[in-house]
């Protein structure tokens, strides 16, 4: 089974992301099939899934941004799950994203007297330190010792 | 009062019960209301002292300062004493009647009770040992354990307790530039003569503005009476964008001023509004649809997205920033369509206008080091610890938690801020936590509550095992006749 990429690259110096234009497609093997199938409902348990794969960081480091070893990235897409939202996600950004962090973060208000924007500055102070939390680096292979 | 009614709703009450298995003092007990003695017969007090567990007191020795003697500072104290062998707890709190029963002032309002029933002097409950200054702190210094009064008293700490409560921000609105902020209680002439004596202007959110919230309500419930040819009365309350005492209480004296005008028989010549600032009428969803459903049953109006923002006093007009959202461009990088936020000024005629007021950080606590961006006191949700001042601790409205700015929440927090700094003064880690429980009586009529009982969760957590959603009679026995003894006696002993 084939599962369609699409990344984000992170600048440190201006903690900015940059969206990767281009669509790769990862084979996925039956054991990560099955995982794939049981997680792609669960949002960010997907993610971490494919973050924590060692071959699926071995197939970006060789295949989709090979010789680039201190490059960091974060997963956009995976087929049409999105995690965008958390990387450009504005104060006017649709409500679907706002509600989604609302949640997610905790967000809590006791009868709706926080506006817009107080609310989404306080995602966007959240997303800070979610962002990190997702970002993949391109590590050099660790030789054994023999 | 109908004894024979009450007995009757009682009987319905333990038929509910007796259905999951509990008794009434078991349910009682259960939501903290052992104060409920109308309710339990006898002295519940006595027999709540003696369900408590023994408390085995700390020997730390330290000098406490606490600003603010409201019903957060003063039950601190109280429970510090209890629980400190040789306690040194000093109070600073300008007003005299800093202790009075805030949560009565709707029930005031409403004609139910009167001035006197909620006005308590400080001095009556200051706790055995505890010292009252009385003067009011206008500089905080955190980094030297200072504190200095409007006196020029310089007052050294070892631990502060921040409780000075919140302010009104009437001179906010334009046309009430004179107003100034007020307290709930307290000397608030300055804001009632700006509002003018008959303008029909009033808000329940002062102990005086109360009584006044009564006098020109019955004015205007009698206009109402004497209309004619389909002549409505405008009734307007207000809800302000900013985190409020009481998030229910704007809606409760909405909700009595249409039960006085249904018993006066006016109910048809008048149309109540409600103009809220946010786009639902309540922030937990089980709670909004119920209230939503309320409005519809009596025909109230509203409009959401609605924030006061200045008012003509001769003309009686309300100026409303009405605010809007339109959809945007499409974001090609999210896949979706932005938002735009849009706003306009919108001129609304009223006879009877209820403000619910911006709530604030009095200025001394918001410009300190220990004041946050917003003006709040930045804590820890959940311990109530300062963010930067591990020596600092704040609870009630002034303390920046996200939840309800209500004696319900002081209730659970004062109970965890003393078991928290005791652990801190002994080198313990802070291993107690507020949950985020808050509770709102919600009065839908005279006669009804629906008890909106939550937490961090963000969903009702009812302590009865009742329905939460249904209005009930009991709750409205409760929170005329259990809640203010148990506030009182209980909460301001250190033991409730």
């Amino acid at each position: 089974m084939q599962v369609k990429f699409e990344f984000a690259i992170y600048d440190e110096a201006l903690d900015k992301f940059e969206l990767d234009e281009n669509i790769y497609l990862y084979e996925l093997d039956d054991e990560q099939k099955q995982t794939y199938d049981l997680l792609k409902s669960k949002d960010l348990h997907l993610y971490n899934f494919f973050q924590e794969s060692e071959a699926f960081k071995k197939w970006i480091k060789e295949e989709v941004y090979p010789d680039e070893i201190g490059k960091k990235i974060a997963i956009c897409d995976i087929n049409e799950i999105s995690f965008r939202r958390f990387y450009f996600f504005k104060v006017t950004s649709a409500d679907t994203h706002y509600e989604y962090f609302k949640k997610l973060f905790n967000v809590l208000h006791e009868s709706d007297w926080q506006n817009r924007e107080d609310v989404g500055r306080e995602i966007l102070e959240h997303l800070l330190v979610k962002r990190q939390t997702l970002i993949i680096e391109l590590k050099a292979d660790i030789l054994e010792e023999e | 009062m109908n004894y024979k009614y009450i007995n009757s709703m009682l009987s319905k009450m333990d038929e509910d019960l007796s259905t999951k298995g509990m008794t009434r003092r078991d349910a009682m007990k259960l939501a903290g209301l052992s104060g409920a003695s109308f309710m339990m017969g006898g002295s519940s007090l006595q027999a709540m002292e003696k369900d408590e567990k023994p408390i085995s007191k700390s020997g730390v020795d330290a000098k406490i300062v606490i600003v603010g003697g409201g019903l957060a500072g003063m039950s601190t104290a109280a429970r510090l004493t209890l629980n400190l062998k040789n306690p040194d707890i000093t109070v600073i709190e300008p007003n005299k009647e800093s202790v009075s029963y805030q949560p009565g002032q709707t029930l005031v309002a409403a004609g139910i009770w009167d001035a006197n029933d909620i006005s308590y002097k400080r001095d009556d409950f200051v706790p055995e040992g505890t010292k009252i200054i009385e003067d009011k702190v206008i500089d905080f210094d955190p980094m030297n354990n200072q504190v200095t009064t409007a006196k020029g008293q310089v007052i050294d700490y070892d631990y502060l307790i921040v409780a000075t409560g919140l302010q009104l921000d009437f001179e906010r609105i334009e046309g009430l530039e004179h107003a100034g902020r007020a307290y709930s209680t307290g000397d608030n002439s300055r804001l009632h003569k700006a509002i003018g004596e008959d303008s029909g202007i009033c808000s329940i959110y002062t102990a005086e503005g109360a009584t006044k919230t009564w006098e020109q309500m019955q004015k205007y419930i009698e206009k109402a009476k004497n209309a004619k040819n389909g002549e409505k009365v405008q009734f307007l309350f207000t809800h302000p964008g900013t985190p409020i005492k009481c998030g229910g209480a704007p809606k409760k004296i909405m909700y009595l001023t249409n039960a006085r005008l249904k018993e006066a028989g006016a109910r048809k010549n008048a149309e109540l509004t409600m103009y809220p600032n946010g786009g639902t009428m309540f922030g937990i969803p089980e709670y909004h649809d119920a209230i939503l459903e309320q409005f519809k049953r009596e025909d109230f109006k509203w409009h959401y997205r609605h924030n006061l923002v200045g008012v003509e006093i001769e003309n009686k007009i309300a100026i409303f920033d009405s605010q809007w959202q339109e959809k945007g461009p499409f974001d090609p990088v999210m896949k979706d369509f932005e938002v735009i936020s849009k706003h306009e000024k919108i001129r609304v005629p009223y006879d009877f206008l209820h403000i619910t007021p911006d709530a604030v950080a009095p200025r001394e606590v918001a410009e300190s080091d220990i004041g946050s961006a917003g003006g709040w006191v930045p804590v820890n949700k959940e311990t109530l610890q300062h963010i930067k001042f591990k020596n600092v601790f704040s609870l009630g409205d002034i303390a920046q938690v996200p939840m309800g700015k209500t004696g319900g929440s002081v209730r659970k927090q004062y109970k965890v801020l003393v078991e928290n700094l005791i652990s801190h003064m002994e080198g313990k880690p802070l291993t107690s936590k507020y949950d985020g429980y808050t509770v709102c009586p919600l009065i839908t009529d005279i006669g009804t509550v629906m008890l909106a009982e939550f937490d961090w969760s963000v969903r009702p957590t009812p302590s009865f095992p009742l329905d939460p959603l249904v209005e009930r009679w009991v709750f409205w026995l409760m929170k005329v006749y259990a809640l203010k003894p148990m506030t009182m006696y209980g909460m301001l002993s250190g033991k409730a």
